[in-house]
């Protein structure tokens, strides 16, 4: 019991606690900073993997940026309150039942999966690092990565389309 | 290739003429022109022209089947938008930005059909859904607009992560994104390994994804609030073209990466194909507003359609080209003639045939083709499905509940064509459509009846 293993146990542990916390919890304030925890726990797993760049990238965007919008859009509407409306007590056991289905598929499924030699390299695996990732990126997906760009000005696009005002019908285009 | 390419490239020539470009007309037209170039250059590459040469790592790969896929979805894109963009104009203000965003779409229609990787299908569906998302929402003062945006968003993007979990289980059992890898020695090939658990889980999570992108029972429950709150002109889009280009990567995907596995999943596609033509059907029955009953009638047609994949042979393939053409020819004429009208209901169409006897004549051939009934492409696309499943030799209740499913379909068809023939009305006075919109409707109708009777016209393409 290395400290690798110390700390893979302590992430795991704190990961599935605080992702569960997220969804039990009343205040949706607390789920946004639980989620927080969550995100900062699988970047952990990710240092540990040594792929040091989709770390600090999930920090960086999900931590930083998305969970900030979300604390905003909750303030904004001033959700702080637990206003939860009451639920269908059928609709929460069939919800349970759905889900734990689902469980049972996916754990007999990983559970039936034979593992081939080392399934993650710890500590010592290169790909994670941003070298090999950006010559993988420009070499192998190029042309993925090339297409993503579509999908973000079409997004883009319709950003503008939702968002501008619209003065009067007829003298629309500024 | 080259379509993929120049759908991308008019989508931003689209974006700037939003501001360079004044007289809406002049958009309008640089529309149809670029989607006559599209045509043009994709026929071009049926013919093995092709301009670019991009290396993709066989990420991408076009056959006769995604070329023809594509050729059809431009045309029926074409034909749309003679018909009803200048009804466009009426939704907002953001006229050149519709039409931006329907050209991504079109480039997405060209990714899902020609994918030979995951990850391009994802980028696929996603280029395809996200514009959809704000056409749907686009009449921003109208509250079910709005609501249906919403709906729609937050659902598609539920389904777009089980997408996505599924492609991560599918890795994690085959070791690539490749939908399929060439065994690489005789010895490999012969040894057929059982599929693992983790790629039967991965590959029911892409079934459900994608059964929710084409709406089918029991993931369609977006379908209708959907189709019913977006714009009428968009309704006609997203219910037609994207949702026949989704069938053709449903296929491909289930082809090509799950061919193996058939006898995992026959079953299954089995009962989710009867579900969609029983829900679908049978709510269609009780509908009060006719844009509503097009959004469950487009529910039971994807039930049909999903009988190709269910067959996955070469009839079924046939058949979706044709089913694909037939639906999508006969839904846009009837949504551009909906769009005519002010009142959706049934009432509304009361009385059309003494107003507008070429609209009600050409409706009714629309009508016919989509109930199946013989002489219009919608009898033999029903054929060429209804065979292929006979062909696979199992399920013979499958075959015999959509033939009984389809007799449903017939009635609430003929509702439409009751009130416009038999029931006395005096629908929109102020009705007023140009002989070129006539003219194009009289076409479309030929065109139906004209694949009904020579299928031949359009399958002879997908061979030579």
């Amino acid at each position: 019991m290395n400290i690798t293993h110390v700390l893979f146990w302590f992430l795991s542990v704190l990961a599935l606690f605080s992702a569960l916390m997220v969804i039990t919890s009343r205040n949706p304030v607390h789920s946004v900073l639980w989620l927080i925890v969550t995100f900062f726990a699988i970047s952990g797993h990710y240092i540990l993997l040594n792929a040091q760049f989709l770390a600090i990238v999930n920090i960086i965007v999900y931590a930083g940026a998305i969970m900030v919008l979300f604390l905003f859009v909750i303030m904004l509407m001033n959700l702080n309150k637990s206003t939860e409306p009451k639920k269908n007590r059928w609709l929460q056991w069939a919800g349970a039942i759905a889900g734990l289905c689902l469980l049972l598929v996916l754990v007999a499924a990983l559970k039936d999966t034979e593992i081939k030699g080392q399934a993650a390299q710890v500590n010592e695996g290169e790909i994670g690092l941003i070298k090999n990732l950006g010559k993988e990126l420009f070499s192998t997906y190029v042309v993925p990565f090339e297409i993503s760009s579509i999908l973000f000005l079409s997004a883009m696009v319709g950003a503008v389309v939702i968002g501008k005002a619209s003065p009067n019908p007829s003298e629309g285009r500024a | 290739m080259n379509a993929l390419l120049l759908s991308a490239l008019w989508g931003v020539v689209m974006m700037f003429s939003s501001f360079l470009v004044k007289e809406k007309s002049a958009i309008r037209n640089m529309a149809v022109a670029g989607l006559v170039l599209l045509l043009l250059v994709n026929i071009l590459e049926m013919n093995g022209k092709v301009f670019f040469d991009i290396n993709t790592r066989g990420m991408i790969y076009f056959d006769r089947f995604s070329l023809l896929f594509n050729s059809i979805a431009f045309i029926s894109t074409f034909i749309y938008f003679i018909l009803s963009a200048k009804d466009m104009e009426k939704v907002g203000d953001n006229y050149a930005e519709y039409f931006a965003l329907i050209f991504f779409i079109l480039c997405g229609i060209t990714l899902v059909t020609s994918f030979k990787s995951l990850l391009i299908l994802f980028l696929g569906i996603e280029i395809i859904s996200i514009p959809l998302y704000i056409l749907t929402g686009s009449d921003k003062r109208n509250l079910k607009s709005n609501e249906a945006a919403l709906k729609y968003f937050l659902m598609g993007s539920f389904s777009t992560g089980l997408m996505l979990m599924g492609i991560a289980l599918i890795y994690g059992a085959k070791g690539t994104f490749m939908t399929f890898v060439p065994p690489a020695t005789v010895k490999e090939a012969a040894q057929a390994t059982p599929a693992s658990a983790l790629l039967i889980a991965g590959m029911i999570l892409l079934l459900f994804s994608m059964s929710f992108k084409v709406s089918a029972a029991p993931f369609h429950f977006w379908t209708p609030d959907v189709y019913d709150g977006a714009p009428s002109v968009f309704t006609s889009f997203m219910a037609t073209i994207v949702k026949a280009a989704v069938f053709a990567s449903f296929i491909r995907l289930f082809n090509d990466a799950f061919g193996a596995e058939k006898s995992q999943w026959q079953l299954l596609v089995a009962i989710i194909t009867a579900a969609t033509l029983f829900i679908g059907n049978i709510t269609a029955v009780f509908q009060q507003s006719v844009k509503r009953m097009l959004a469950y009638s487009s529910i039971s047609q994807a039930g049909f359609m999903l009988f190709a994949l269910y067959a996955m042979n070469g009839d079924g393939k046939e058949g979706l080209i044709l089913y694909a053409t037939a639906y999508s020819l006969a839904t846009i004429g009837v949504f551009a003639v909906l769009i005519k009208l002010k009142d959706f209901s049934f009432e509304g169409f009361n009385g059309l045939s003494k107003n507008q006897p070429i609209l009600a004549a050409t409706t009714t051939i629309f009508l016919l083709s989509l109930a199946g009934i013989p002489l219009t492409a919608g009898f033999l696309s029903k054929f060429y499905m209804l065979k292929a499943a006979m062909e696979t030799g199992q399920n013979l209740w499958l075959v015999i509940f959509a033939v009984l499913m389809a007799a449903v379909s017939v009635y609430y068809y003929f509702r439409v064509i009751q009130a416009m023939y038999f029931k006395d009305g005096d629908v929109s006075p102020d009705l007023t459509v140009s002989p070129a919109f006539k003219t194009i409707l009289v076409f479309l109708a030929v065109l139906v009846i004209l694949l009904g009777i020579f299928p031949g016209l359009l399958l002879n393409w997908y061979y030579f």
